[in-house]
């Protein structure tokens, strides 16, 4: 199934490597703001592909995805902090892995039961989950929440900590993407979609959905969670405010929305667009800025419902037609 | 003992407020199953519209509330018919989320832009009257907040319940195709729905300006917070609003004395996330079509 | 307000994203071709929580600026005059903005910074500024965290938060009859908590009996029931390291439920007239830090007195003067001062000459502590008592402008 998946999908693949070619060499030529930028642009494209992975695929919009970016990155802080191994790498890597470990083993716990929700419901106890995770975080002392933890400096002497973590990034968002790939091309991956259209029928037709549910927001957790611990790391101190963050729960939906729903290119042109309208056209202005962003919100969902590959393949369609 | 019968008071009060607050976000979602983030925003709007009387006109709050009431149900409307409905048409419920969301972080700037950052705070000559019953305290504003929440919330009932306006809602809310087979202007009534819905929220916010002090930012409170309240109490209906506010007062306060003052939000959205998986359409369950 | 209907907005986006486009480009071309132009960078923050405090501290940057420009033809560095210019970004609390437009600024050679609120924002963004050996020169940022981290770059106007409450317990030990017990409220964030647990720290080696700290979460509606635990277990002080929308939340209440405590001292809130005004005469007797007042005899080599850099703020603002408007013109003026120490605009010297500080400003005496944050004793706030509508200073004895009035009176018997 994999290998029919990779042929069928052989030139996305290969752009896909293109893509990547292009980012691993690109902060030999770019500034440190720019990097920064980029920084901002895999993290936000990981986030909007690993939600993909069960709010695209198999419908279930999650409105509190940022509990795993916080659980990951205070999980890890916490591990790092009292655990410290010889070298900070070494105590980064291990503290990366037990934090995703983590989101992991929560999402597993939580999924059977959240799962049975559907639509909206879902969507609502997601974003309650987050909002318990983040008051215990912050209102527990034991948690440093509201004090703040300071991650342990893995940036190697001789690198610019933007290049630094802007490579790891990339290392953390092509296994994102990865997976998602070989999910959407998989039994798991058609299953969802089928989950998606009509569960019930599904699961009359003999599909486990309730497996494939399961196995859809546990990937979708750690790997959001690992792109959280990333980005925790880059921070360099976190305190609640700055990991659980509600906006995050919902830029990873306008990603989603923007580029393409159900797609795995959707979110990354989305978080692309976003992030430069947002950082580099708006970054100077004062007052307004929030309103714009807003604005555009409307706008895109107004103008472009489905999205820029929607609008895209709209084009694609209208010129074909217009020359035969 | 008394502090215990003191909790109780005191968050049956707060509760009254809570429900106000969360009565219209719970009739858009029971009746088009749309999720309006533009709601504490909204709530927002009537307190700084109840400031701006108060302070520019010296109108009591509450007795702004008919004004505050009226100007939000034409934005209602508006928005509905002008932005919501396209946004429905053009894409998806679940995407008019997203359009919402876009408006309250507009909303959100003009109020900073109009009304600056600064919190505000209104003052009636009644906002500092104490009186006791026996062992425990209370405080005139808050119990008036909560008379004056509980008269709107009986007032929504009866519309809903005897006017005709009331029944065509109720009709299109559990089945809008047959409201439409009837004869019933479908879109109309969705606009109307908005409209008392950002209506009745602008009349929560012109109650709370006069019991908390209030900035913008607090629009994410009072959007989450219409959140838990339907999901404890039921979509759709006022009881049900009435209910999971009372009960999210309750919760808080008690949880707040007994446990410790940190941590009644946390208790707040774990019930929300036990209540969903144990009894999603809310404990009065009397949901319309959203719930499944 | 007005609504916008979709092609209004349409219009209205297309219209801000260009005008956008079209400010963005000069900036960048007007910092190379001016070359006697000092430009100080740094994010506030505009929108969101910290918006208030943010407004005031950026119009005290802005004042000094214009003063300074305007007023003065630009200041003498060494011999050569230059201009300054401020250019500051809105970071919205959001520490992945802050961090990444603080990089564009150092990219775009802006040498000197002036800092945003928040533990989260400031920490990640000085580590950036740190690391490019830039001066970060803040009066926002007050969290220890921050001036424990070894930095030598970052400098704060107000001393670190554990050490705000020295000054104060001197106070209630000198207040008379001296009060024996004390309760603390805060708030679940870096400044609060901070606060609060070094005012639990100081009054217990002074020998207070702290009777319960109350901790609450960042965003509160109602406090009531912790009034009414502070019914049953009545402290003779009873303080506040709130912020301000919350310390009103909390006086409010306490009217309203009739909770008396002989002293209710807060950290923020009574310094703004708004809450003066919402209490009305229940504001008397509530006591505040204050960090400056405009009626302190501190010079200024620049405005002179600390009282005409206020007339000169209420010729060009609407906005009531805040102490963090003071602040936040220190920074400016503190900087200055310290260029024309190191006679140089170069980041060493002038880091160096920052270290060194030691000077009279408009804000009092400036002088920074080893690691950075402002001398706890030159820097730390005085004690403020809210009287007749005003707020006048009963602590320390060198700055009175008023007598300590203690015990407050009653809810019910205030006048």
């Amino acid at each position: 199934m994999l290998a029919e998946g990779i042929r069928a999908h052989r030139w996305w693949i290969v752009a896909a490597a293109v893509g990547f070619a292009v980012l691993l060499t690109a902060p030999a030529y770019l500034t440190p703001f720019q990097v920064r930028v980029g920084q901002l642009f895999l993290f936000s494209a990981g986030l909007g592909v690993a939600w993909t992975i069960l709010g695209g695929f198999a419908g279930y919009w999650s409105f509190g995805h940022t509990a795993f970016i916080g659980l990951g990155a205070f999980v890890a802080g916490a591990f790092e902090l009292h655990v410290p191994l010889g070298s900070p790498v070494a105590t980064m890597v291990a503290g990366t892995a037990l934090g995703s470990l983590a989101c992991a083993a929560v999402s597993a716990v939580i999924a059977y039961p959240i799962l049975r929700l559907r639509g909206i419901y879902f969507a609502i106890a997601m974003l309650g989950v987050s909002q318990v995770f983040a008051e215990l975080t912050n209102n527990v002392d034991a948690f440093k929440g509201t004090m703040g933890i300071n991650m342990p400096n893995a940036v190697p002497a001789s690198m610019e900590p933007q290049t630094f973590f802007y490579y790891v990034f990339v290392a953390a968002t092509a296994l994102t993407l990865g997976v998602a790939f070989w999910v959407k091309v998989s039994r798991l991956g058609y299953g969802l979609v089928s989950i998606r259209e009509d569960e019930d029928t599904a699961r009359m037709l003999g599909v486990p959905t309730e497996r494939y549910k399961i196995w859809a927001f546990v990937l979708s957790a750690t790997l959001t969670g690992l792109l959280g611990i990333v980005y925790a790391h880059a921070l360099g101190y976190i305190t609640t405010g700055s990991v659980y963050r509600t906006d995050f729960s919902l830029n990873m939906i306008v990603y989603a929305l923007l580029g393409g729903i159900g797609t795995i290119v959707g979110p990354v042109l989305g978080s692309a667009l976003m992030v430069w309208l947002t950082q580099v056209v708006l970054g100077r202005l004062l007052d307004v800025h929030m309103f714009i962003t807003g604005a555009l919100l409307v706008a895109i969902v107004l103008l472009a419902p489905h999205g820029l590959v929607g609008f895209a393949r709209k084009l694609l369609r209208r010129g074909a037609g217009g020359g035969a | 003992m008394s502090l215990i019968l003191q909790t109780i008071l005191d968050g049956l009060v707060l509760g009254g407020l809570y429900s106000l607050a969360a009565v219209g976000f719970s009739l858009i979602f029971g009746v088009m199953n749309v999720v309006n983030l533009t709601h504490g925003v909204i709530v927002l709007i009537g307190a700084y519209l109840a400031y701006a009387f108060w302070h520019g006109l010296g109108v009591d709050p509450l007795l702004a509330i008919p004004l505050v009431m009226a100007a939000l149900f034409a934005f209602g409307y508006v928005y509905q018919r002008g932005l919501i409905q396209l946004a429905v048409d053009r894409s998806s419920l679940l995407a008019s989320m997203l359009v919402t969301f876009g408006v309250a972080l507009m909303l959100r700037n003009v109020l900073v832009l109009v009304f600056s950052p600064d919190f505000k705070s209104v003052t009636p000559s009644y906002a500092f009257t104490v009186f006791f019953l026996g062992p425990v305290t209370i405080d005139l504003v808050r119990l008036s907040a909560l008379g004056a929440s509980l008269v709107l919330l009986c007032v929504l009932a009866g519309v809903l319940r005897w006017t005709a306006v009331g029944r065509v809602i109720r009709a299109t809310a559990q089945q809008d195709l047959a409201a439409r087979l009837c004869g019933v202007d479908v879109r109309h009534v969705y606009g109307i729905t908005f409209g008392v819905s950002a209506a009745f929220a602008g009349a929560s916010g012109a109650i709370i300006g006069i019991v908390v002090p209030f900035s913008p930012p607090d629009e994410a409170l009072w959007t989450i917070n219409a959140f838990v309240v339907v999901t404890l109490g039921g979509v759709g209906s006022p009881s049900g609003a009435l209910l999971g506010g009372l009960l999210l007062g309750l919760i808080s306060t008690l949880t707040s004395q007994l446990i410790g003052p940190q941590f009644p939000n946390a208790m707040m959205f774990l019930i929300l996330v036990v209540m969903l998986l144990l009894r999603p359409s809310g404990l009065l369950g009397n949901a319309f079509s959203g719930s499944r | 307000m007005r609504r916008f209907g979709r092609r209004d907005f349409v219009k209205t986006v297309g219209a801000t994203a260009a005008a956008a486009g079209l400010v963005a480009a000069p900036a960048v071309r007007r910092a190379d071709a001016q070359a006697k132009t000092i430009v100080f960078g740094g994010s506030v923050p505009l929108s969101g929580r910290a918006a208030e405090t943010g407004l005031n501290v950026n119009n005290g940057y802005l004042m000094a600026i214009k003063y300074l420009n305007e007023e003065m033809g630009g200041v003498e560095i060494g011999g050569e005059k230059y201009k300054l210019e401020l250019k500051m970004f809105d970071d919205a609390s959001d520490p992945a903005r802050a961090t990444t437009l603080i990089q564009r600024q150092i990219d775009e050679g802006v040498d000197f910074f002036l800092g945003s609120f928040g533990s989260n924002i400031v920490l990640p963004t000085a580590a950036i500024t740190e690391r490019a050996k830039r001066p970060m020169v803040q009066s926002g940022g007050g969290s220890d965290q921050i001036f424990t981290q070894g930095f030598k770059y970052v400098f704060g106007m107000f001393p670190r938060a554990s050490r705000q409450f020295i000054s104060s317990v001197e106070f209630f030990k000198a207040m008379s009859p001296r009060p024996k017990s004390i309760s603390v409220i805060f708030t679940n964030d870096a400044f609060s908590k901070t606060n609060a647990e070094g005012a639990a720290k100081d009054s217990k080696a002074a020998g207070f009996d702290v009777l319960e700290m109350y901790g609450l979460p960042e965003q509160i509606t109602d406090v009531s029931s912790v009034l009414a635990s502070v019914r049953s277990k009545t402290p003779d002080v009873l303080i506040c390291t709130t912020h301000d929308q919350n310390s009103l939340l909390i006086s409010r209440q306490m009217v309203a439920t009739n909770t008396n405590v002989p002293l209710l001292y807060q950290t923020l809130g009574p310094q703004l007239a708004t809450y003066r005004e919402t209490l009305g005469k229940f504001a008397t007797g509530i006591c505040v830090q204050i960090y400056w007042d405009e009626r302190a005899p501190y010079k200024d080599k620049f405005f002179g007195t600390a009282q005409k850099f206020a007339e000169y703020y209420r010729k060009h603002v609407q906005r009531p003067i805040a102490y963090h408007t003071a602040g936040g013109a220190a920074c400016i003026v503190t900087y200055v001062q310290a260029m024309q120490a190191a006679k140089s605009i170069k980041t060493e010297p002038v880091r160096d000459a920052l270290a060194a500080t030691d000077v009279d400003t408009l804000y009092g005496r400036v002088k920074f502590t080893p690691e950075g944050d402002g001398d706890a004793i030159l820097l730390g706030p005085a004690v403020g008592q809210v009287q007749k509508g005003v707020v006048q200073l009963v602590h320390p004895a060198a700055a009175k402008t008023g007598t300590l009035i203690y015990p407050t009176p009653k809810w019910s018997e205030k006048t």
